[in-house]
């Protein structure tokens, strides 16, 4: 059967890309170690696909038809179509792995999900950046949307139980793959509201207390009550309960954590070491 | 609630070639659109306080860069706002 191999979290951030010049020197410092370190254990795990969850910024979906989960099956997946992010990313498609998205989608039906299902995805800078800054070395990507921008959001619990049920699917998986999973989003963050530009790093701490403290229950009660009133890209923390589920909820392990204020989000970055199964 | 029209508006906007064509002659890509006359002239007027609930808080930031507002303005009317546009 195939191997979770590793599971990772990472933040994401447009002006990481389009003002890194205007970002401290210290903050540049910070954010290039920690997705340097990301990209050294991602590529270390000689993996043969991974799995991204991120927020579709509008690119896929509209309202008329806005999926809580969205399972890309394709062969191919088109890359970033944000014109900034096209000047900086090198592919202009990437590899799918339908037959493992396909084993994912299985055992979700089979475990009450109902995801949507897309042939073919466009992965814009969510899932892109973290590929790009941390030096990935190009493999087959599944990729996951979870609606994290325009509420109704998926429940936290539910999010929780996502990644418990990608676990599963991945070690069902047959064959001898080691897959990865990538949480790509957050820490807080405001964009378009009274409170744009606001880094909220005393729940960002509080918040990474929680996933290093091994209690799957505290934490979704404490996001669960904390989300609606922290700025709206904090919503995208929902990504990384969905890593912390397909880790059992142990071994969180905080690669970075910086406040950075010129590119507008409490940028965090993060390890889990799998439980293994016997 | 979102406003539908608004939020298409937003949406398409963000196709390069359409945001070009927006620049160039507002009311040309407006009258595609059936827009609420209040929400239109709030369009018009750049007012942020006004479309701010009615649409997406990304969409709405997009929408106002693509317009041509700096970044300073778009953030000290939204953030004079002090509500919750989510």
């Amino acid at each position: 059967m195939a191997e979770l191999a590793g599971i990772y979290a990472a933040s994401h951030g447009p002006l990481i890309i389009r003002k890194w010049d205007s970002v401290q020197p210290a903050h540049q410092q910070a954010l290039t170690g920690a997705f340097t370190e990301l990209g050294r254990r991602i590529n270390a795990a000689k993996l043969d696909a991974l799995v991204i969850i991120s927020p579709d910024h509008w690119v896929n979906f509209f309202i008329d038809n806005l999926p809580m989960i969205c399972i890309g099956v394709g062969e191919t997946h088109g890359g970033p179509n944000e014109p900034w992010m096209m000047k900086e990313f090198p592919h202009q498609t990437l590899p799918g792995h339908p037959q493992l998205a396909r084993h994912i989608l299985d055992t979700a039906l089979e475990s009450g999900f109902e995801p949507s299902v897309s042939q073919r995805m466009i992965l814009d800078h969510g899932f892109c950046i973290p590929l790009l800054k941390a030096g990935i070395a190009p493999l087959p990507i599944v990729p996951v949307v979870f609606n994290d921008i325009e509420p109704p959001f998926p429940s936290v619990r539910r999010c929780y139980a996502w990644g418990e049920m990608l676990a599963r699917a991945i070690r069902s998986m047959p064959g001898s793959l080691r897959v990865g999973v990538l949480a790509s989003g957050g820490l807080s963050h405001s964009v378009g509201e009274a409170t744009m530009g606001l880094v909220e790093e005393e729940f960002d701490r509080e918040c990474l207390a929680h996933f290093g403290a091994g209690d799957p229950d505290a934490l979704c009660d404490f996001l669960t009550e904390r989300l609606p009133r922290v700025g709206n890209g904090g919503s995208e923390i929902r990504n990384w309960v969905a890593a912390h589920g397909a880790a059992g909820g142990r071994g969180f392990d905080l690669i970075n954590y910086s406040a950075v204020p010129e590119v507008i989000v409490g940028c965090g970055f993060a390890a889990w070491n799998p439980v293994r199964q016997a | 609630m979102r406003d539908y029209w608004l939020s298409k508006l937003f949406f398409d906007l963000q196709d390069p070639a359409k945001a070009a064509e927006y620049r160039a002659g507002r009311a040309q890509v407006l009258a595609r659109y059936e827009l609420d006359p209040q929400v239109r002239a709030a369009v018009e007027a750049d007012d942020v306080a006004y479309l701010a609930p009615r649409v997406n808080p990304y969409l709405l930031r997009f929408y106002f860069l693509v317009a041509g507002m700096s970044e300073e303005e778009f953030l000290r009317r939204i953030r004079a706002t002090g509500g919750n546009n989510g």
